[in-house]
């Protein structure tokens, strides 16, 4: 609830600090509709990672290789439609499945094999993006995608950009499948306890993958987003961005640990990091010292750091209270 | 709850007021964006000294912003930011031709004047390109000085920024195809990419020398890349007998041409081309420069050749023990 | 033996390895490129027993990369301005030893989860880094490449410092109380308290050496050539924690030493070169680290299976 306020001060901070009005007398600035629009274009993706991750994290697993996934299912979707001469929305579901193959690969070695996540997704992480530049020699960029298929990442439908629709569609089903389906109790009974989860009769190995090929389903999707709202396929899509995601994600109050997390949290990380780095780039002291990239991630940092503190804080004093009121009570006893 | 609100809501219209103080007054300067490749990058920083000075004269204001590692979809990010901001003009440096188009045709649309320069975007998109050195150039450029460093004769490798850069890609197929076509006698036995770092050049280049005896060479196309390979063939004690040659700068390379390491750097002024890009955009915006001009002048630069949209720099520079201690970017 | 059944196979896959470079490739077997090599490992070596004292302990610090840039620039313009190295080396490692307390402060005191807390420092560090410097090279004079020793000699001298520190942690954390509190506190932070050892701060030290070491590395890599690229040290992270974990460290804590990390580092600081010396191209470089860190994990996935 804390990271609502947060946000709503943030962006009247911006609104009223990042609009202006230029010499034609025109507004501009972080105020303009425009400028709103291209916020929700711009996090898309990230945001479609971050839905992704939020049920792996509350199982207490973690996703690295969710950006290299993005990039690997992007070249492959290039490589249907162009070289492979597939029309695109069988390309598009092809790309899907192979999101959805890298998902179960990261998911055979966690369930089968009790592997940690980390180290299993580290290693798909490098696998993915390495396969992704093998596969396209480094050099190869697949564009001159059909304007039907840009649409959906450049153009605006019933008033909101194209694929904020599909975003909000799988906000939603995550959404559905967190918090309002067996599924998502059963993510948070393993994440709090694998082995309780177990006795309680939960089939915590198929809920667990369940969760790891969503993620790379999803990544798949965001991989079809970015390659058309950018035009182009190639292999260094998303390179870095299941930090933004995972940022994004314990920002909205997700614990790293498992067991506890929202949708609607993570919903509100994404936006509380893009309205700051938007909001960032349009203040004029900002732009003046050329610094909006920079200093959006060194406030993104602190601010990870801060809700993380602020979310331990109250229970580190309440057990530290527990403990001297526990002393006196304990004394004329012994 | 209800007064954790109210602090808060009195917090956030503090903040608000607060923030007319951040507030620029409505500039009634024209102003001009620069969008470099990366901008942690010196060449793009030694661009960006050039583009200042001219932005004086001109008396525009200038914003520099740029993603802080090359990447195609923070490009368009920014220069989608830009047109909410309302700016005049933008100077694009494309780190991807196709992908920075849509961005940047959604400028023009807005009325904003377009110019790229250091890497070109799709025609329809900008007004003009300032034209440092058309690929081919550079690619000849560096492949005639290895051939004449080698006399025509032997192995040689190349270092590579990373295999996804499209610009590297475009100077590697210019320089393989020139290899083929004027000197049969050399080969290129190794490409290996650096990411970007001078330590991981280092590294590479060491592991080249020891796989190929025979190498006789090593071109380095990205900045970074060959004061690091320059210092791999002066720790293995090859000086002389590898030879270095690259794109980078004078600054980052000027003591490995004095100690003999590296032959030749080569390069455009980049400080040029920062001003006279920002020279044309803002000439653009006033219409004082129009499509189809034969040539353009640049404030204390001088004139210029315009050949159709490119407006050209002129030709690459080539640095040497001779005349490097003249330059200071 | 079957005790240190994974460090064993880890040395046998590089054995495997280096025969059949040997074989096909028997140019990789020059003194001065590999002097070269073992020179530009060094640090990360140094930076590789820190990692696995961190992940022994249950934790993990991806701060590492960022941390080490920013020692090397501000060690790098003090060296540039003259001041004696022998001054800066220990401020070096003080200043990673502060960045490592800020970790383990928040780690420790403030019981927050290790992979997020150094996820939101390296982001910062690194961004503020860039923010301050904007990418600019430091030159520093001539005096500070090899601590102005002939290139062999300082070549050499990184090379045994690092192996000597390996050695020392290496023993010190198997035969000093300190070291098997690491073990403890990894295997069972709740049963190491009860065994009087405090975990937390056992905790906060681990992050606080981590840091150490790595401003200690950052120094032994800028020794290394007269300038200062900011960008330096990126990708560390992955680099070591995948040596660590190749090693046969085991990410749940408790288990591993640093020997077996030291093989798993040597082994993957081989690809390159070895693709190099094969003439496979480089795109599958990625491709191919990926799948030996899987292969590992997988090994030790399948050997607990068995044993389970």
């Amino acid at each position: 609830m804390l990271l609502l306020y947060v946000l709503i001060a943030e962006w009247l901070f911006f609104y009223f600090a990042g609009t202006t009005v230029n010499r034609r007398g025109v507004t501009v600035g972080f105020g303009t509709l425009d400028r709103q629009f291209d916020i929700l274009r711009h996090s898309c993706e990230i945001g479609l990672l971050a839905l992704a991750l939020t049920p792996v994290i509350i199982t207490a697993g973690i996703d690295l290789s969710v950006g290299s996934l993005l990039g690997l299912c992007a070249i492959l979707f290039g490589k249907f439609w162009h070289d492979g001469g597939l029309p695109i929305p069988i390309a598009a579901t092809l790309a899907l499945g192979c999101g959805a193959l890298g998902g179960a690969l990261n998911a055979a070695l966690i369930t089968a094999l009790r592997l940690p996540p980390l180290i299993v997704t580290l290693g798909t992480y490098s696998l993915f993006r390495g396969l992704a530049e093998a596969i396209t020699r480094g050099s190869v960029t697949y564009t001159n995608f059909p304007e039907g298929f840009l649409f959906i990442g450049q153009e605006r439908w019933l008033g909101l950009p194209a694929q904020a629709w599909l975003f909000f569609a799988v906000a939603i089903g995550v959404w559905v499948l967190v918090h309002r389906m067996t599924f998502g109790r059963s993510f948070r009974a393993i994440g709090f306890s694998p082995e309780g989860a177990r006795y309680a009769g939960l089939p915590v190995d198929r809920h667990i993958a369940l969760a790891y090929i969503l993620a790379g389903l999803i990544a798949a999707l965001a991989a079809i987003i970015y390659t058309a709202r950018l035009g182009q396929a190639k292999a260094d899509a998303g390179t870095g961005y299941e930090l933004f995601a995972i940022t994004a994600v314990v920002l909205g109050g997700t614990s790293i640990f498992g067991g506890r997390g929202s949708v609607t949290g993570t919903l509100l990380g994404v936006a509380a990091i893009a309205v700051l780095k938007s909001g960032l780039a349009s203040l004029p002291v900002v732009m003046r010292m050329n610094a909006a990239e920079e200093m959006s991630g060194v406030l993104t940092g602190a601010l990870l750091l801060l809700a993380l503190t602020a979310g331990v804080l109250p229970r580190l004093w309440s057990q530290r209270r527990a403990r001297h009121a526990a002393v006196p009570k304990t004394l004329p006893t012994s | 709850m209800k007064s954790l609100l109210r602090t808060f809501l009195a917090a956030a219209l503090t903040l608000s007021v607060a923030s007319g103080a951040f507030a620029a007054a409505a500039s009634s300067k024209l102003v001009v964006a620069f969008l470099p490749k990366s901008k942690g990058n010196a060449y793009f920083i030694s661009c960006k000294a050039g583009a200042e000075k001219a932005a004086k004269e001109l008396g525009v204001e200038l914003l520099f912003d740029g993603p802080t590692d090359s990447n195609a979809a923070k490009q368009n990010e920014i220069v989608e930011n830009w047109i909410t901001l309302g700016v005049d003009v933008i100077a694009v440096a494309a780190e991807n031709k196709e992908g920075i188009s849509t961005a940047l045709r959604k400028a023009q649309r807005a009325g904003i004047k377009v110019v790229t320069y250091d890497a070109d975007a799709m025609p329809d998109a900008r007004s003009f390109f300032v034209n440092q050195a058309t690929p081919e150039g550079i690619g000849h450029a560096l492949m005639d000085d290895a051939a004449r460093l080698l006399n025509g004769e032997g192995d040689f490798a190349m270092i590579v920024a990373t295999l996804t850069a499209a610009n590297q890609r475009e100077w590697q197929k210019h320089i393989e195809a020139r290899l083929k076509e004027k000197y049969p006698k050399m080969k290129l036995v190794a490409v290996r990419p650096c990411d970007d770092l001078k330590d991981k050049a280092q590294s590479e280049a060491t592991a080249m020398m020891s796989a190929n005896p025979n190498l006789k060479l090593i071109m380095a196309i990205c900045s970074p890349g060959v004061p690091g390979a320059a210092e791999a063939v002066k720790q293995a004690g090859k000086t002389g007998k590898v030879k270095v040659i690259g794109l980078g700068l004078p600054n980052e390379n000027r003591r490995y041409v004095h100690e003999g390491v590296t032959d030749t750097v080569i390069l455009w002024n980049t400080g040029d081309l920062g001003y006279l890009t920002i020279h044309a955009g803002v000439a653009l915006a006033k219409g004082d420069l129009k499509p189809g001009a034969k040539s353009f002048k640049a404030g204390s630069l001088g004139s210029f050749a315009v050949q159709g949209d490119n407006i050209l720099l002129g030709k690459p520079f080539a640095f040497n023990k001779g005349n490097i201690d003249q330059f200071n970017f | 033996m079957s005790r240190y059944f994974r460090e064993l196979s880890v040395v046998g896959a590089l054995a495997v390895a280096l025969i059949a470079m040997a074989v096909f490739a028997p140019a990789f077997f020059q003194p001065q490129p590999l002097l070269s090599l073992a020179t530009r490992e060094a640090p990360t070596l140094v930076v590789a027993c820190g990692m696995a004292l961190v992940i022994i302990c249950r934790q993990i610090d991806i701060s590492v990369g960022s941390m080490f840039s920013v020692v090397s620039v501000c060690t790098g313009i003090l060296a540039a301005r003259g001041w004696p190295l022998l001054l800066v080396l220990p401020i070096a490692a003080g200043l990673g030893a502060a960045l490592g307390a800020l970790n383990g402060a928040l780690v420790a005191g403030l019981r927050l989860p290790s992979i997020v807390v150094t996820l939101a420092t390296m982001v910062a560090l690194r961004q503020g880094l860039n923010l301050v410097r904007q990418g600019e090279f430091v030159n520093m004079p001539d005096t500070v490449q090899w601590f102005g020793l002939p290139q062999a000699t300082g070549q050499w001298v990184l090379v045994i410092c690092a192996l000597a520190l390996l050695a020392a942690l290496g023993l010190g954390l198997r035969h000093l109380a300190a070291g098997r509190f690491v073990y403890a506190v990894g295997t069972d932070a709740e049963a190491a308290r009860l065994a009087g050892i405090r975990p937390q701060l056992v905790t906060f030290g681990v992050f606080v050496f981590i840091g150490a070491l790595t401003g200690l590395a950052a120094m032994m890599n800028i020794v290394q050539s007269p300038q200062v690229q900011p960008l330096s040290g990126m990708g560390l992270e992955l680099k070591v924690i995948a040596a660590v974990v190749v090693g046969g460290v085991a990410i749940s804590g408790g288990r591993g030493n640093l020997w077996g990390a030291f093989a798993g580092l040597l082994l993957l600081a081989c690809v390159a070169p070895a693709l190099t010396h094969l003439r496979i191209e480089a795109y599958w470089e990625k491709a191919i680290q990926g799948a030996i860190i899987l292969l590992a994990v997988v090994a030790d996935g399948l050997r607990e299976r068995r044993q389970a």
